[in-house]
């Protein structure tokens, strides 16, 4: 079912979630699966709609889309999607959960719901309090295992998140002072003169958003709460809720105009660069798979950013980057949650010969990890290469030499890594793991399959909004 | 500087001195209050230019960091420290409370000439630093301090900074931001609140079990 034509779609995007939420609280068994997993269904068939009519307007005073907004709801909805359907199995197998299957469901539905809300205003004001919802709605979902070290990662997580998000409303007060509105569709059409409130309110919302980015140094949350969140959250933090909270600094930024000052720009170069750079160093030496493929995460929000900054094709690739990680990172993530409960650890060096133990999960694993670091033909791949030719295209040779370091180096991290787990022959005879442990892989090799499709097919209604969305936000494809 | 702008920043200094002495102070009963003085303060001020400027958005934010951040959130607070007396001091503060003052004072200083060089011109307000300064105070304390509540604190401190710029260099700010900022820091406190007690069934990891999170 395709829902076409807003503002019914935009209405069911937001209701479907609420609803699901609410509903999940209905203490009868049972009830809460069906209810998230009907409101993802709803949440995605309106995201689609949206996608293919390249839905674009405003509707009232706070509500809107365009072609950017309408890539993001599809990403966000297709993942949130996939996280419910993976829930299930994951939940079974949790010893003693802190939350039960309700309140879990409601506050995943909750989580997505406030995603979906930032995505859709047009108010830099109510977009802010829709990604400071996210923390609140998120945070205790990352304690579900009732581990010490969960708990203390959700408690950095909000805590860090949070203070950086107070510093993304002190440059919207900025930005208000000088503009007398928050109005993001009236700011990037009449783009301010480039005052030193503006560039200090985009400055600092660069790095109150870039906390919850991940971007280096202020990223120090992302590993921890990565690490110890259930698995589907770790995919959706990894795979939607990092670029949601980079599509509020986009809105942000865009009020400079299709070119920014040149500070600026190196500004996010700065932070675009070490923030891959050092993502890709960290997560050489992780010993939990799953704080790694967190590190991942960090590398490749530092290479999009460097895209926007860079702009023109680059911008291109860093959108369709965006798009294609997400899927593969939540399968990655995914995968991860069958091999913790079919191993009970996150320790690299504990986990071997899965190819024997867990085939199913096994190779979707090594897939993932291919598409995560940007292996060819996935959509991150043709992402990558398009943000090195952007920037090889306008000069910045030594941006493109960092980037391609970074790229190399996360790529043989990764997958040297994985690969030992998968591939790599185990102390102790291998027992195949029991029938059903490596059931739930159905849903890794189905976004899997999406990245690929991004990458080898280019879905025929993506590129075109991929191209709409990068040069709505300057950047421009020949 | 005529008598109301005279009055304003005075609120605004005793805004200021409430910050360094939540800096220098390691027993959490005393942090607690002293962030309620800070909220309390923040609602007179609210109150005073909400008179001034014969405005009802700044009339409903002071009733609310009266009633929200002086009184209801300071109660939840005292309630969490009588629970569990063991927090009644933050044990590793106390041991680097001087420095903690004396960083606060300096950073407090810097923040002061960075304002003036920078954003006087176009803040002109009296006492326009100080809303920057108080936010920077709250960095520092959530930098700092490891105790769940007394993080809280800072980060109360932190959007306290935000309302306070908020009143004096944007008055006409959205309404329904400036109240979801005020709300929304319920629901941190709420989150908080429940990860103190679930720390408390779980413990703090310490040892092999920190190592998780090491990296």
């Amino acid at each position: 079912m395709i829902v076409t034509g807003p503002p019914l779609a935009l209405y069911l995007l937001l209701a479907a979630p609420a609803a699901g939420a609410t509903l999940s609280l209905v203490p009868v068994a049972g009830v809460a699966r069906v209810a998230s997993r009907l409101a993802a269904l709803v949440a995605v068939a309106a995201a689609l709609g949206l996608l293919v009519t390249a839905a674009a307007g405003r509707w009232g005073p706070y509500l809107g889309v365009d072609a950017l907004s309408d890539l993001f709801l599809f990403t966000v909805t297709a993942i949130y999607a996939t996280s419910v359907w993976y829930s299930d199995r994951y939940l079974r197998a949790v010893d003693r959960p802190f939350l039960t299957p309700q309140v879990y469901y409601a506050l995943l539905s909750a989580f997505a719901f406030t995603m979906i809300s930032a995505l859709l205003v047009t108010d830099l004001g109510l977009m802010w309090i829709g990604i400071e919802a996210t923390t609140v709605s998120s945070a205790l979902l990352v304690v579900l295992e009732r581990r010490p070290t969960s708990v203390e990662a959700a408690w950095r997580y909000t805590l860090i998140a949070s203070a950086g998000l107070t510093i993304a409303l002190f440059a919207l007060l900025l930005l208000y002072t000088d503009t007398g509105t928050l109005d993001a569709v009236r700011l990037a059409a009449m783009p301010p003169a480039t005052t030193l409130p503006v560039l200090m309110a985009v400055a600092l919302a660069l790095v109150g958003y870039g906390t919850k980015v991940g971007l280096f140094p202020m990223h120090t949350w992302l590993p921890d709460a990565h690490s110890e969140a259930p698995s589907p959250i770790s995919a959706m933090f990894s795979g939607v809720l990092l670029p949601t909270a980079l599509y509020a600094f986009l809105r942000v930024y865009r009020v400079l105009g299709t070119a920014p000052p040149t500070s600026i720009r190196d500004l996010l170069l700065a932070f675009g660069l070490t923030t891959a750079v050092v993502g890709a160093f960290l997560l050489q030496g992780q010993r939990s798979y799953k704080r790694m493929f967190a590190y991942s995460s960090m590398e490749v929000m530092g290479l999009t950013l460097t895209g926007v900054a860079i702009g023109g094709i680059a911008l291109y690739g860093a959108l369709l980057l965006i798009v294609a990680h997400a899927f593969v990172k939540s399968a990655a993530f995914y995968c991860s949650g069958n091999v913790l409960r079919a191993t009970g650890t996150t320790r690299i060096e504990e986990v071997r010969d899965l190819r024997a133990r867990l085939p199913w999960t096994g190779g979707a694993w090594v897939l993932a990890s291919l598409g995560v670091t940007g292996a060819p033909p996935f959509g991150t791949f043709l992402g990558e290469l398009l943000i090195v030719v952007g920037a090889v295209a306008v000069g910045e040779i030594w941006v493109a030499v960092v980037v391609v370091a970074a790229i190399l180096l996360a790529f043989v991290g990764v997958n040297g890594q994985v690969g030992r787990m998968v591939f790599g022959e185990s102390a102790t005879p291998t027992v195949r793991a029991p029938r059903g442990a490596d059931g739930g892989a159905a849903i890794p090799y189905l976004n899997v399959a999406v990245a690929l499709a991004l990458g080898v097919a280019s879905l025929p209604y993506l590129t075109p909004i991929v191209r709409s969305a990068a040069v709505l936000l300057g950047g421009s494809v020949p | 500087m005529d008598s109301s702008a005279e009055l304003t920043a005075l609120v605004g200094v005793g805004i200021l001195l409430t910050a360094l002495f939540l800096q220098s102070e390691s027993f959490v009963g005393p942090l607690v209050r002293g962030i309620a003085l800070q909220s309390l303060l923040l609602g007179v001020l609210l109150g005073w230019l909400a008179w001034t400027q014969q405005s009802v958005d700044l009339a409903l934010l002071a009733v609310l960091a009266v009633a929200v951040r002086a009184g209801f959130i300071p109660w939840v607070l005292g309630r969490q420290i009588r629970a569990f007396r063991w927090r009644l001091r933050e044990v590793h503060a106390a041991q680097r409370v001087t420095g903690h003052a004396l960083a606060a004072v300096a950073l407090a200083i810097v923040a002061w000439f960075v304002f003036q060089e920078t954003l006087a011109s176009i803040f002109p307000q009296p006492g326009g630093a100080l809303p920057f300064v108080l936010l920077v105070e709250g960095l520092l304390m959530l930098a700092t301090r490891t105790n769940t509540i007394v993080q809280v604190i800072g980060y109360l401190e932190e959007e306290n900074a935000v309302v306070y710029a908020g009143a004096l260099f944007a008055p006409h700010f959205p309404l329904f931001v400036e109240v979801v900022v005020f709300l929304d820091v319920l629901g941190v406190v709420l989150v908080g609140v429940i990860l103190s007690i679930q720390r408390d069934v779980t413990g703090t990891p310490e040892g092999s079990a920190l190592e998780e999170l090491a990296g």
